[in-house]
């Protein structure tokens, strides 16, 4: 299988993309495919914080940690990795991976790369489009609209739409559903994934007694998501050996777009 | 109708005025005359009537609220044993089922051994029926009674036909009670339950004699239900 490497950033902060790293890991997970993944925000570490097991604090702009993602690629034995940018670090993460030769690897067929690029509200997500579309020619590039936090977005009207997009070719619009404020709280509270919240469940695997309805809209949440990930076809972009989950419970993420 | 301990009743109507309440009521003084565990739930935060017909029973949820939501619904699946009956106030009806929805709760339920089953109030309207649908279609297993009250909403010389477009498995009659009679029902201090083990003295003979000759048949059709379903569950009858 070839590695794939999925990079999840925005040149804004506060656009939820460590809940889209969680999202997606949790998603990965229930579809059985074994993901790595390095949270570049360093020292501090959300993601690593909700995904301790699999995830590893790393600096991007350190060379011993840049060989520490790149090199291990071929020889590790999980071959998806997920990296979680940090808030404002896209455009360096790329440059980043340009430079050490990565993208050019990714040119000749040596890895799968997918960028999730987390849109915020504002016309400045468009500007970052421009900004990075030099680095994305041989990614499959994704624009991911995040609602989570009830993000209302502008209206992208045909003029402006143009102007920015024909700058650069996505594979896809990814659109993150809203999920109910408490609901999303107590997921932080709890410090756990979502797939271990909906299970009812603390980090250490006991028991948590969280309330079923903020469970509900939770294992919802995840399923509207799984929908959408499936709807873009990105197993088959990651993974397309990854053997499939076993028939999700209604309500539960897990259904893959060849499922349908 | 009391069904099995732990069952979910869900008392529900699309439009106004079509006797939900009473129903709940009723359901709610039956578990009690068959000294059996009930909690009851009103959705209606403004003006609670079945809240009020039984403080100490009843707690009132408001499931626009999500305290509300986790009041009522993490209740609900709890397994102990106790009959839940929802008391779903008309104006909150698309938003509770849409909650329902949300969450799961009737997969959850299901999967927790907790069998949740509604009693929807027909009327004359295409609106309701198509309410009815939509429910049946969104939960196709979902066992559904549909109830016709006489005194709340008259379907006409038309019932039968408009009863058997309804998606329901089952029907509940209440039949209407004569006026002044159905005055007495509106004193919150009358316990229909404790009125059929011990009148009140102070009750007029004729007022004893119609109440109780309206309430029998309802309690008939209650236990009926309870015992079809006892039967539907025995290891001996499959």
């Amino acid at each position: 299988m070839k590695p794939s490497v999925i990079l999840i950033g925005a040149d804004k902060g506060g656009v939820g993309k460590t809940t889209i790293a969680r999202a997606l890991l949790d998603y990965l997970a229930s579809n059985n495919v074994i993901t790595r993944a390095f949270d570049t925000e360093n020292p501090r570490g959300t993601l690593h914080r909700f995904h301790p097991e699999e995830t590893e604090i790393v600096d991007l702009t350190s060379t011993s940690d840049q060989m520490k993602i790149i090199d291990t690629l071929e020889t590790a034995q999980i071959k998806v990795s997920v990296i979680d940018v940090r808030a404002g670090g896209l455009t360096l993460a790329l440059q980043a991976l340009h430079d050490m030769g990565f993208l050019e690897a990714v040119k000749e067929g040596e890895f799968n790369f997918l960028i999730f690029h987390v849109l915020g509200s504002s016309i400045a997500s468009l500007e970052e489009i421009e900004e990075i579309a030099p680095y994305v020619e041989d990614a499959q590039y994704f624009l991911v609209k995040n609602h989570v936090n009830d993000t209302t977005f502008f209206e992208w009207d045909p003029v402006t739409h143009r102007k920015y997009f024909e700058k650069v070719q996505t594979a896809g619009e990814l659109t993150i559903p809203k999920l109910n404020e408490i609901a999303y709280e107590q997921v932080e509270i709890a410090g756990t994934p979502f797939s271990t919240f909906v299970a009812d469940k603390t980090a250490e695997g006991d028991p948590a007694g969280h309330s079923f309805v903020l469970r509900g809209y939770v294992r919802t949440w995840q399923h509207k998501i799984s929908e959408e990930f499936d709807r873009v076809g990105l197993l088959g972009l990651v993974a397309p050996l990854a053997p499939r989950a076993p028939a999700a419970a209604p309500g539960k993420p897990g259904r893959t777009a060849r499922e349908r | 109708m009391a069904g099995h301990s732990g069952d979910v009743f869900i008392v529900c109507s699309a439009g106004a005025r079509t006797g939900v309440t009473t129903t709940a009521r009723l359901l709610t003084d039956y578990r009690l005359f068959s000294r059996a565990p009930v909690a009851g739930f009103d959705t209606d935060p403004h003006e609670p009537r079945y809240g009020a017909l039984f403080p100490d029973l009843v707690k009132t949820v408001d499931v626009a609220d999500i305290k509300g939501q986790i009041a009522l619904f993490d209740r609900l699946l709890a397994q102990d044993g106790v009959t839940k009956i929802v008391d779903v106030w008309h104006r909150g009806f698309q938003r509770f089922f849409a909650t329902v929805q949300d969450i799961g709760f009737i997969e959850e339920a299901r999967r927790n051994g907790i069998e949740p089953i509604l009693l929807f109030h027909a009327d004359v309207t295409e609106a309701a029926l198509a309410s009815a649908q939509r429910l049946h279609a969104t939960w196709p297993a979902l066992p559904m009674i549909v109830v016709q009250n006489e005194g709340a909403r008259p379907l006409g010389p038309d019932a039968a036909d408009i009863l058997r477009r309804y998606p329901a498995q089952h029907k509940f009659f209440v039949a209407a009670l004569p006026g002044p009679l159905a005055n007495a029902l509106d004193d919150p201090s009358l316990s229909l339950s404790r009125f059929l083990l011990a009148p009140p003295t102070n009750m007029s003979i004729v007022v004893r004699a119609a109440l109780k000759s309206w309430i029998v048949p309802i309690f008939t059709q209650f236990k009926s239900f309870e015992l079809r379903r006892e039967l539907e569950s025995s290891d001996y009858l499959r």
